[in-house]
C-alpha cells in the first residue's frame, strides 16, 4: 500500500481499510422532497434541510458500521456526470435517456467551451468533514467519463473534449485540496470503454492530477477491463477501485499474469443484487485478492454506490462486509502473532 | 436510385414530459406489484403503437416496434430459454447503457416464442413495413457467460442460433417481408466471422420469403467487408459514423449486396446536414445497384426521445432533398 503517502499525508489506517464508494440511498421523504424541488413545489431551503439531515444520518451509519473513510452519501446528487454538467459553464442539460432497466438520467450536452465556474462539491465534503473524525473522500467525476457521458455538440472530437474537461476538473480538485481533502477518489467508470483512447484517458488524468498532493482512487465499475490491462496500471493514481464481486473475481487471474501495481479497492458487494452476501463470502472474495496481492495493498469496499438499494438492504451488506473484513483482520492479526 | 428509408432498431420509450412518461411510471409501478402483468402489458403495448406511429409520422418508410419490451438487446431473447439466468450487469459496448448477462447453464430450449407477438401489435398500428429484429447468435453468445452445457462460444453461437431459427421461422410464417438481425460483436471479433457466418446460415433456412438483414454498428466495418459481403444475407447495414473509410472502400469496389447506410449519428444529439450526409451519399450511391436503405447509424435509444425524432425527421428531409436534387440533375 501507498502507506508512506498516506502517512505524509496524516492519515493512519488499519490493514485492510474499508470504505463505500459514494453514493447511498435517499430515504423515501429525500425522494419525495427531491420531485417536488423539481416541481418548484418545494424550496430550495428546505430540500438543502433534508439533504443535510440524510447526509448526517449517513455519516452516522458509516461510524457506527466502524468504515474507515467516509463519503458523504451524495444525497444532494443526482447523477454523476450531470451533476458536474450542471455547474459547469459550457453544458446544456439535455433529455432523458436510458442507463439500464427503469433507470433514466439527463444526459447533457456540450454546447461551447466548458469552463470551471466555482467549487461544485467543496461546500458539501467541508460540512461533511466537520461532522466526523475519520476521513472523508472528495468525490469527484473524472474527465474522460464526463465527455463520454455527455452529448458533444460543440468540440470536434472526443480526444479534445476529454482534455478540455480535465483543465476544469483539476480546478475543482485544487478547491477541495485548499478545503482539506487528503483522499480524493475520481470516478472513472467509462474508462474501459473504447480500448483505443486509454492514452488520452491517461493524458487527462495527469493534467487533473499532476503535482497536487493527495491519495488519489480511480473508481472504474462494469466495465471489460481486460482490454484495458495492464495499460491502465499508466493511470497516475495510488489506488483503483474496481468491480469485483458478479465478475466471478476473473480480474484477479488477470494480475496474477500481469503484476497489479497499485493499491485495490476491492468491491467485494454486488451493488444490483438484492441479496446479502454472508460474512463467509465477503472474506472468501478478500482471500482470493490477498492471494494475489499483499494485504496491505488492499482495501475493502461494495462494487459501486449502493443508490440503487434500500437503505435497510445497503445497512445490511455494509455490516456483512464489515463482518468479513473483521474475520480477516483477525486471522492475519493471528497469524502475526504465532 | 431509390432511397429506402429505414429504421436501425431501438427507439427511446419516454420522452420528458410528464405525459410522455407512462411507460417509467408504470414500471415502477409494476415492480412495486401495483398493477397486474395485463395493465403492464396494456402500457407496453400502447407504447410500442405509439414509436411505431411516430416513426411512420416522421416518414419513414420501414419501421420496428422501438424494441420497448426489452431489457437489453441481450437478455431479452437469452431469458425466454431454459437452463438461462441473468446475471449482473455489464456495459454495452462503448454506450453508457448496461445490459444484464445471461449466465447459461445447459443446453439452451426457447420456452416460448418472443417476437411474433410483439410483431403483432407493431403491425396493428401502421401500413408501413415492420421490420422484427433480433440480436444476432454471434452477440448473444459474447454477452453470456458460459457455464455449462457447451464446451466454447462457438457452441453457444450455435445454439443461440438454434433458438433464433425457431423465432425466424414463426415471423416468416406471420408473413414479414424483412428481418434484421444485429451482429455487432462481428466488428469485435473479426475472427469469428465463421461462426457469425454458420448462425446466419441457421437462420437464412427458414426465412421463408422473409430477407434477412444483417446489420453491425459501433465500429468501423471496414476490416470484414469482404466476409460482410458474402454472408448469407440479403442486405447489410453499415454504421458509416466511424470514419470516411468504408465509404470509400464503397466508393472504389461497389457493393453486391444491398447495404442499409446508417449515414445519421445514433449516438449524438448534433444534427446532420445536408453538407454531411450528401457528401456521404455523393460518395457511395453512384457506385452501387438497386435500391438503398438510408436510416440511423444505430437504433435510437441512445437518445433523448425528441431527438431521436428530430434525427428521423432531419433523415426523411434531407433525404428527400437529396433525391430532388438527383431528379434535377439526371
Amino acid at each position: 500500500m501507498s502507506r508512506r503517502k498516506l502517512a505524509d499525508l496524516g492519515l493512519d489506517l488499519p490493514l485492510l481499510p474499508t470504505s463505500t464508494v459514494g453514493s447511498f440511498p435517499k430515504p423515501p421523504e429525500l425522494v419525495e422532497a427531491r420531485a417536488k424541488a423539481a416541481r418548484n413545489a418545494l424550496t430550495r431551503g428546505e430540500l438543502d434541510r433534508l439533504e443535510r439531515r440524510a447526509t448526517e444520518f449517513w455519516v452516522r451509519t458509516q461510524e457506527e458500521l466502524d468504515l474507515d473513510v467516509l463519503v458523504d452519501g451524495e444525497q444532494y446528487r443526482g447523477d454523476m456526470v450531470a451533476y458536474f454538467a450542471a455547474t459547469l459553464e459550457g453544458f446544456a442539460s439535455g433529455g432523458l435517456v436510458r442507463s439500464y432497466g427503469n433507470r433514466y438520467y439527463h444526459k447533457p450536452v456540450i454546447v461551447g467551451p466548458v469552463r470551471w465556474k466555482a467549487p461544485i462539491t467543496v461546500e458539501w465534503w467541508r460540512w461533511t468533514q466537520a461532522l466526523t473524525g475519520r476521513p472523508v473522500k472528495g468525490m469527484l467525476t473524472g474527465p474522460y467519463t464526463i465527455m463520454d457521458w455527455s452529448f458533444n455538440d460543440y468540440y470536434p472530437d472526443r480526444r479534445s473534449a476529454c482534455l478540455a474537461l480535465a483543465r476544469e476538473v483539476r480546478k475543482e480538485l485544487e478547491a477541495l485540496l485548499e478545503a482539506g481533502a487528503r483522499i480524493v477518489q475520481i470516478d472513472e467508470p467509462a474508462l474501459s470503454v473504447r480500448p483505443e483512447e486509454l492514452g488520452f484517458a491517461v493524458e487527462a488524468m495527469h493534467t487533473v492530477v499532476d503535482g497536487l498532493p493527495a491519495y488519489y482512487i480511480v473508481h472504474a465499475c462494469f466495465g471489460a477491463f481486460e482490454t484495458i490491462y495492464p495499460g491502465l496500471l499508466d493511470l497516475p493514481v495510488e489506488n483503483l477501485d474496481l468491480a469485483i464481486s458478479h465478475s466471478a473475481l476473473d480480474l484477479l487471474a488477470m494480475f496474477e499474469k500481469d503484476p497489479f501495481t497499485k493499491d485495490l479497492s476491492l468491491g467485494v458487494l454486488d451493488v444490483h443484487s438484492h441479496a446479502t452476501e454472508s460474512p463467509d463470502e465477503v472474506a472468501a472474495r478478500i482471500r482470493r485478492g490477498t492471494a494475489v496481492l499483499p494485504a496491505d495493498r488492499i482495501w475493502v469496499d461494495p462494487d459501486c454506490g449502493l443508490k440503487t438499494r434500500t437503505v435497510e438492504e445497503s445497512r445490511a451488506k455494509l455490516a456483512a462486509m464489515m463482518a468479513g473484513v473483521r474475520a480477516v483482520r483477525a486471522a492475519a492479526a493471528a497469524a502475526a502473532g504465532r | 436510385m431509390e432511397l429506402i428509408l429505414a429504421s436501425a432498431g431501438s427507439y427511446p420509450r419516454i420522452g420528458d414530459s410528464f405525459e410522455a412518461q407512462r411507460h417509467r411510471r408504470a414500471y415502477a409501478e409494476r415492480e412495486r406489484g401495483a398493477i397486474s402483468e395485463a395493465e403492464w402489458r396494456e402500457v407496453e403495448d400502447e407504447t410500442a403503437i405509439a414509436v411505431v406511429r411516430e416513426q411512420a409520422a416522421a416518414g419513414l418508410d420501414v419501421v420496428t416496434d422501438g424494441q420497448v419490451r426489452w431489457y437489453d438487446p441481450i437478455s431479452h431473447l437469452a431469458r425466454h430459454c431454459e437452463h438461462v439466468q441473468i446475471n449482473g450487469l455489464l456495459r454495452y459496448f462503448d454506450t453508457n447503457f448496461y445490459f444484464r448477462q445471461p449466465v447459461v447453464s445447459g443446453p439452451l430450449r426457447r420456452l416460448r416464442p418472443v417476437l411474433r407477438r410483439e410483431l403483432e401489435v407493431a403491425r396493428s398500428a401502421t401500413d408501413r413495413v415492420v421490420k422484427p429484429v433480433l440480436t444476432g447468435p454471434y452477440t448473444l453468445a459474447c454477452g453470456s457467460i458460459l457455464e455449462g452445457g457447451y464446451r466454447s462460444r462457438r457452441e453457444l453461437a450455435r445454439a443461440y442460433a438454434d433458438v433464433l431459427a425457431e423465432e425466424v421461422a414463426d415471423l416468416a410464417h406471420a408473413g414479414v417481408a424483412l428481418i434484421q438481425v444485429d451482429e455487432p460483436e462481428l466488428l469485435r471479433h473479426p475472427e469469428d466471422a465463421d461462426v457469425v457466418r454458420d448462425g446466419l446460415a441457421r437462420l437464412a433456412a427458414v426465412r421463408g420469403r422473409a430477407h434477412l438483414a444483417l446489420y453491425t454498428y459501433f465500429g468501423d466495418a471496414l476490416p470484414v467487408w469482404d466476409e460482410l459481403m458474402t454472408m448469407p444475407v440479403d442486405i447489410v447495414g453499415l454504421d458509416l459514423t466511424y470514419g470516411p473509410k468504408l465509404a470509400d472502400r464503397i466508393a472504389e469496389g461497389g457493393a453486391p449486396k444491398m447495404l442499409a447506410l446508417g449515414a445519421v449519428d445514433g449516438r449524438n444529439t448534433k444534427l446532420e446536414t445536408a453538407e454531411t450526409l450528401f457528401r456521404v451519399l455523393d460518395r457511395v450511391l453512384p457506385h452501387v445497384r438497386g435500391p438503398v436503405a438510408l436510416g440511423p447509424s444505430c437504433g435510437l435509444e441512445f437518445l433523448p426521445r425528441a431527438r431521436a425524432r428530430a434525427k428521423l425527421e432531419t433523415l426523411v428531409r434531407l433525404a428527400r432533398a437529396y433525391t430532388d436534387r438527383a431528379g434535377r440533375t439526371a
